[in-house]
């Protein structure tokens, strides 16, 4: 696709050509360099991965066909039973039903209402019953149901690593349990938990065992802002933001829309007052300091990349111009904020902005930053006057918690004997030099209670307990407001396992050991609820006005300014002197979620790596370093990074925007006793992690090993060439050129003269509803919780990491990020990509076999029965939405995905044997199918091999609410679905953030229809006449006139 | 001469009518399979484990088709019934017949009974009894007579062609939805002395006037039932 002829071709039909210099997007840094090399797939998409050439890949496709063919004719369709039960269940096969329950977070819950057919949870939704949730849900939450079905989940007892029986092992539990005595020689560690019913039992617990030690474990707390908040205020409280009380935010490296808790719940609100329909609507402004480019900093208004050793600097600086005259006491500010000083043309408007609004701003600091900055932050929304607004502060729960630090002492020291861990993995994420296993070997007996059997649980000696996923389990949690959530079982667990309130009440021997039970006297001891209370509580899944009231609170300028005593301006980052920031990833969080595909493979919202983690470095500090590369093609160099005498080796992924002289790296990978998805992928950055510098760390140092690696990144994918893909303006721009969406890009006339009128036209007059879908770019963060919900809800495979290489991914929906402007802050936008469904679409006429047609309804419609996989389709499609099955994902296990029937044998036992004896399980293993029947929604069929796919707009939920509209209607003329009960696609419910309006366009009040009428409303490729029914709603930046340029970073 | 006609030719003629042979054999086995109600199922007709008889209980004791099918009119899947549903009468009813020895057991034990299977849909159609009960489809015109088959078989091919027949015009199969599941309902035109064909033409007005008065638009597009 070269763009040098388009002026000399086309005379008529003026296309375009893309945009350059200073107005151009671009999504990775080789296609900045050199556009003009861009193609459409990458070197080696078509080829067959290694060794087995193309040519053999054929001849046995070819072989397998032919067998396979001879296997099927061969035999009738199976007799089939349907085991009716003796008595009725009591609901109807095939229905949905609904459950509310919620998944736990770490000291929270995602609220969820999760679908379920025949007894098997089918998909994840938010729960819009819950105060404040909107019905989306955070990408974690969408995945998780996949964590369910995972056949690696742990599913025995076990100690030392041999089977034991469940009755032994719980026996043992309870017998061990009895002889603790007081609990002198016991420690408990746990992850942080939110549960009220963990509370409770652990009181009961600690009344029978009061010399227990109890110790909380998190890689990655968020506890900080507790923390300094309760400084600050001299009580123990724990702060709350409600950013759509805000109207200017300033995030001090506090990724509030990415990696901190409950980002769902802040998306929902920070997009509220993100979406001016009217040039003179308001919209909110967010300014962002931070050292790596977050989700937080591409969707920020203003946004200054620091290296995180500036950031206490920056805050510093901030304080002092917020806190002016107050700031008497704070006597150290100045001298904290003398390195900032470079910044102050940033510092200064923005201080300003934030203190014109007084009131409706907000000052934000992320979980990374010290808790004495986060009092600081808190005597500066006192300053603002937000408090009891935009930042409301709950009281904080006290636990008399023992350190880690001191938890090891005692360990090392052999005062403890018996040592349980539910959940967490410090083994894996406290290696050297804190030596976690050394310690763990020291007590006598370890009780280990996880989801999987990982580094943690194979250490010598462990009594292992099996976890129950949060969808087999009673249990309860709080949402952050204090309202309490329900969680239930939606299935009897898979795996024999236990939750985490049986295990502990076995162990401290207490009356009531059932769960159910547990929980139900917790919810009756806090709300005093009876019987019908506590249906309604599951029933929607919290308990009515059970949050907590806010406090009052006053600031002790005494306690802040001792606070910011102890903070100490940093070293300003050398290339011989690199700062880190070790950070959460957006997928696997602290290495929980290594096993789940969907998140291995979902490209990272900002990066778009799959299946790996790498150490970001900014393209100045790259340079310098000589780590650049100069074409996509290369691989990424592999380095040797050494911090404070430990080394790590990693791939450099050279990240646009990011602090120079600053690494970044996720943490979560590398795990070497995960299951079979994610073992021994990407490098574990725990290892240089030191105790007292979790999230920043100072003076590391590289070194180029002369090695490289390529790197499965999805941004180069999928390239769209045009101008006018995405269009946006500031928010003064919006208010002098209202129609500016429409204005730019192509303005070539909609309605091309055709020879052949479009069957649609006539159809649309007779026909109940035209489908059509908008997306508020303006809205849209970039979070990829679609992306997992479509997965989710579609049935779409993951195909590995091989096949990303080739651009083989299979996301119906894809996000693209753009980058506009320089490589050193740039700006970005994240654009939502799916089939268009477009009226005149390009990919029907070059069918060879009609696979793929429009309905009366306006939807393109993939035929998978007809489809031979010509491929002519995806090559014809100008929005690059179509996926081909290039091999049978669905039947091949997770570690074999490529191998054909042919390929190998597996287990001693012929593959082909196997393919012919079922070729619906193909060479799954037993386990792996039984679960896969059970987590496929039962409504969306599965692809084959050589079948193209791609977005449906769900047409499985159009058509159930156009039948249940049917059934209502008997004889009665109402078919049209009423727009109350237009079912929302999988996509647009899971968006936290609202983006996304499907609905009837025929039906002008539906929301959909409105959108499409916005003045922002636009739609891609104008020139081709494609008459797409997915537009956009162009993006509007709030920027602050005072503000410099987005330029002169460090 | 032996130039133009080559030692192998003279094997030709054989292997023309040998190979002939086998291609017809190919062609009939294919047709016999895949064009034929055997391949469509029609006419199947499996033991069931518990020897019910629709005849009986339509026919003779008139059960309407809803008190055992009850989610026929309200879901996607008709139901099959409990056992608990069969005691509801054979607590009364043949109280001690051996042949419902299955039934009383699986009611008092919540045994299930593996009842066979009889129409059968691929797994990459979706098929909505309500939708059709509900808008006027009566259960015979899928399910044949069932009134008079002891032992349940398939009576119509449940093809797609099958499907799309009456997709695309349903007007003489449509009924008023009090005659849905009665299996011996007739039209009966309102004029008297009509030619057959006058008949069917009146037939097909009145399922005519139901398509207008209940907005009837039967979908042909793929996604109906391929999703």
């Amino acid at each position: 696709m070269s763009h040098a002829p388009h002026n000399a071709q086309e005379s008529s039909f003026p296309h375009p050509g893309p945009a350059s210099g200073k107005d151009a997007y671009w999504r990775c840094m080789e296609a900045l360099e050199a556009a003009d090399r861009r193609q459409e797939f990458p070197a080696g998409a078509p080829e067959f991965p290694d060794p087995v050439s193309r040519r053999h890949f054929f001849r046995i496709m070819s072989a397998s066909l032919l067998l396979a063919g001879l296997g099927s004719t061969g035999c009738r369709r199976p007799e089939e039973t349907r085991n009716v039960a003796g008595v009725d269940p009591g609901y109807t096969y095939g229905e949905p039903q609904y459950f509310a329950t919620a998944m736990p977070s770490r000291r929270h819950a995602v609220p969820l209402r999760v679908k379920s057919i025949d007894g098997r949870p089918i998909k994840i939704e938010g729960n819009p019953r819950a105060p404040g949730a909107n019905g989306g849900t955070d990408l974690h939450a969408q995945a998780s149901i996949l964590g369910l079905y995972d056949p690696d989940r742990a599913g025995r007892f076990a100690v030392n690593q041999q089977t034991v029986s469940r009755a032994e092992a719980l026996g043992f539990l309870t017998r061990h349990g009895a002889d603790l005595g007081n609990g002198q020689r016991l420690a408990i560690v746990s992850e942080q938990t939110g549960s009220p019913s963990r509370q409770r039992l652990r009181e009961c617990i600690e009344k029978k065992l009061p010399a227990a030690r109890w110790c909380e474990f998190e890689a990655l707390d968020f506890d900080n802002a507790e923390a300094g908040a309760s400084l600050a205020m001299g009580r123990p409280v724990a702060p709350r933001w409600q950013l759509d009380q805000a109207e200017t935010i300033l995030s001090i490296d506090c990724d509030f829309l990415g990696a901190e808790e409950n980002a769902a719940a802040f998306a929902g609100q920070f997009s509220q007052n993100r979406s001016p329909s009217k040039p003179k609507d308001s919209m909110n402004r967010l300014y962002c300091v931070e050292s790596l480019f977050t989700l937080t900093g591409s969707n920020a208004d203003h946004r200054l990349a620091v290296p995180p050793s500036m950031l206490t600097a920056v805050l510093a600086r901030f304080a002092m111009e917020i806190l002016g005259a107050k700031s008497g006491t704070l006597t150290n500010l100045a001298a904290l904020a003398a390195p900032a000083s470079a910044f102050s043309n940033w510092i200064v408007p923005c201080a300003k902005d934030l203190i014109v609004n007084k009131g409706r701003s907000l000052v934000m600091a992320g979980h990374r930053m010290p808790l004495e900055a986060h009092a600081l932050v808190a005597a500066m929304n006192e300053a603002l006057g937000v408090n009891g607004k935009a930042v409301v502060y709950t009281p904080a729960l006290i636990q008399n918690n023992l350190s880690m630090a001191k938890l090891l002492a005692e360990l090392n020291s052999g005062s403890i004997d018996t040592l349980v861990i539910l959940g967490g993995n410090p083994a894996y994420q406290m290696p050297a030099p804190t030596d976690w296993a050394a310690a763990q070997a020291r007590a006598k007996t370890v009780l280990r209670w996880s989801l999987y059997e990982d580094e943690t649980a194979r250490l010598p000696g462990v009594h292992f307990f099996p976890a129950t996923h949060y969808l087999e389990s009673w249990g309860d949690a709080r949402q952050p407001d204090g309202t309490i959530l329900a969680i239930q079982p939606l299935i009897e667990p898979l795996f024999d396992g236990i939750t985490d309130l049986e295990f502990l009440a076995r162990l401290a021997g207490l009356e009531e050991a059932l769960p159910q039970a547990i929980v139900r006297a917790t919810h009756h001891a806090l709300t005093g609820g009876d019987e019908a209370a506590w249906r309604h509580f599951l029933q929607n899944g919290c308990a009515a006005d059970s949050a907590v009231k806010p406090v009052s609170t006053i600031i002790e300028q005494d306690s802040v300014a001792a606070a910011a005593a102890r903070l100490s301006p940093g070293n300003r980052p050398s290339t011989a002197a690199l700062d880190v920031v070790f950070y959460r990833d957006a997928k696997l969080d602290d290495g929980r979620f290594v096993n789940n595909g969907w998140l291995q493979e979902l490209p990272d919202p900002v990066t778009k790596l799959t299946w790996d983690n790498a150490i970001l470095i900014s393209p100045a500090t790259a340079d310098l370093l000589g780590l650049a590369r100069t074409n996509s093609s290369e691989p990424h160099p592999i380095i040797e990074m050494t911090l404070k005498g430990r080394t790590v080796r990693g791939p450099v992924l050279v990240q646009p925007g990011m602090a120079d002289n600053t690494l970044g790296l996720a943490l979560g990978y590398g795990q070497e006793a995960s299951g079979r998805v994610g073992r021994g992928i990407g490098f574990n950055a725990f290892q240089i992690r030191r105790p007292d510098a979790l999230h920043y760390d100072f003076g590391a140092t590289i070194q180029r090993t002369g090695q490289s690696a390529p790197l499965a990144m999805t941004q180069s994918h999928w390239v769209l060439e045009d101008h006018g893909i995405i269009r946006e303006n500031t928010l003064q721009g919006f208010r002098e050129k209202p129609r500016f969406a429409q204005e730019t890009g192509s303005s070539r006339p909609a309605d091309n003269p055709s020879l052949y009128p479009n069957p649609l036209d006539t159809e649309k007059n007779s026909s109940g509803h035209q489908w059509g879908m908008t997306i508020d770019l303006n809205r849209c963060i970039g979070c990829s919780a679609c992306v997992i919900a479509c997965q989710s809800e579609n049935n779409i495979p993951i195909v590995g990491r091989e096949m990303v290489f080739r651009s083989r991914e299979m996301h119906w929906l894809r996000i693209d990020r753009y980058y506009i402007g320089s490589k050193v802050s740039p700006r970005s936008v994240t654009q939502p990509m799916l089939c268009q469904h477009c009226e005149t679409a390009p990919c029907e006429s070059v069918c060879p076999v009609n696979a793929t047609v429009h309905d009366a309804e306006g939807l393109n419609v993939m035929v998978y029965n007809r489809c031979v996989g010509s491929r002519f389709c995806s090559n014809n499609c100008p929005f690059k939405v179509r996926r081909f099955n290039f091999f049978d994902y669905n039947r091949n296990p997770p570690d074999h995905l490529y191998d054909s029937p042919l390929a190998s044998q597996a287990g001693g036992q012929s593959r082909l044997k196997q393919w012919l004896k079922n070729p619906d399980r193909g060479s799954l293993p037993e386990k792996d199918y039984e679960l896969a029947r059970l987590s496929k929604n039962p409504e969306v069929t599965l692809r084959m091999r050589g079948i193209m796919e791609k977005c449906s707009f769900c047409q499985q939920r159009l058509q159930r609410a156009k039948e249940e509209q049917l059934i209502r209607s008997g004889d009665s003329k109402d078919t049209r679905i009423p727009k109350e009960f237009v079912p929302p696609t999988a996509c647009q419910q899971a968006c936290p953030a609202r983006a996304i309006e499907f609905g009837d366009l025929s039906d002008l009040q539906s929301k959909a229809a409105g959108q499409r009428a916005s003045l922002r409303n636009y739609a891609m490729f104008n020139e081709l006449n494609l008459r797409p029914r997915v537009t956009y709603l162009a993006r509007i930046r709030n920027l602050n006139p005072q503000m410099p340029e987005m330029e002169g970073v460090v | 001469m032996s130039d133009v006609f080559p030692k192998w030719t003279n094997r030709l003629p054989r292997d023309l009518a040998l190979g002939g042979a086998v291609l017809l054999v190919c062609v009939t086995a294919g047709f016999a399979y895949y064009f034929t109600p055997k391949y469509t199922r029609q006419g199947y007709q499996p033991i069931q484990p518990v020897s019910f008889s629709h005849k009986t209980h339509v026919a003779q004791t008139g059960l309407d088709c809803r008190y055992c099918h009850h989610s026929v009119e309200t879901a996607a899947f008709a139901s099959l019934p409990a056992a608990a549903t069969c005691m509801n009468c054979h607590n009364q009813v043949l109280r001690s017949d051996p042949r419902l020895e299955w039934v009383r057991r699986s009611a008092a034990t919540n045994e299930p009974i593996p009842w066979v299977s009889v129409h059968q849909l691929p797994d990459f159609v979706h098929f909505n009894h309500a939708v059709h009960t509900r808008r006027g489809v009566g259960c015979v015109e899928c399910h044949g007579d069932v009134s008079q088959m002891d032992e349940m078989r398939v009576a119509q091919p449940l093809s797609m062609a099958f499907c799309l027949e009456c997709h695309r015009d349903p007007a003489p199969r449509l009924r008023p939805l009090e005659a849905v599941t009665e299996t011996q309902w007739q039209f009966v035109p309102a004029a008297t002395n009509l030619s057959t064909a006058q008949t069917l033409e009146a037939r097909r007005d009145f399922g005519r006037k139901l398509i207008r008065d209940w907005n009837i638009q039967p979908q042909t597009s793929c996604n109906t039932c391929h999703q």
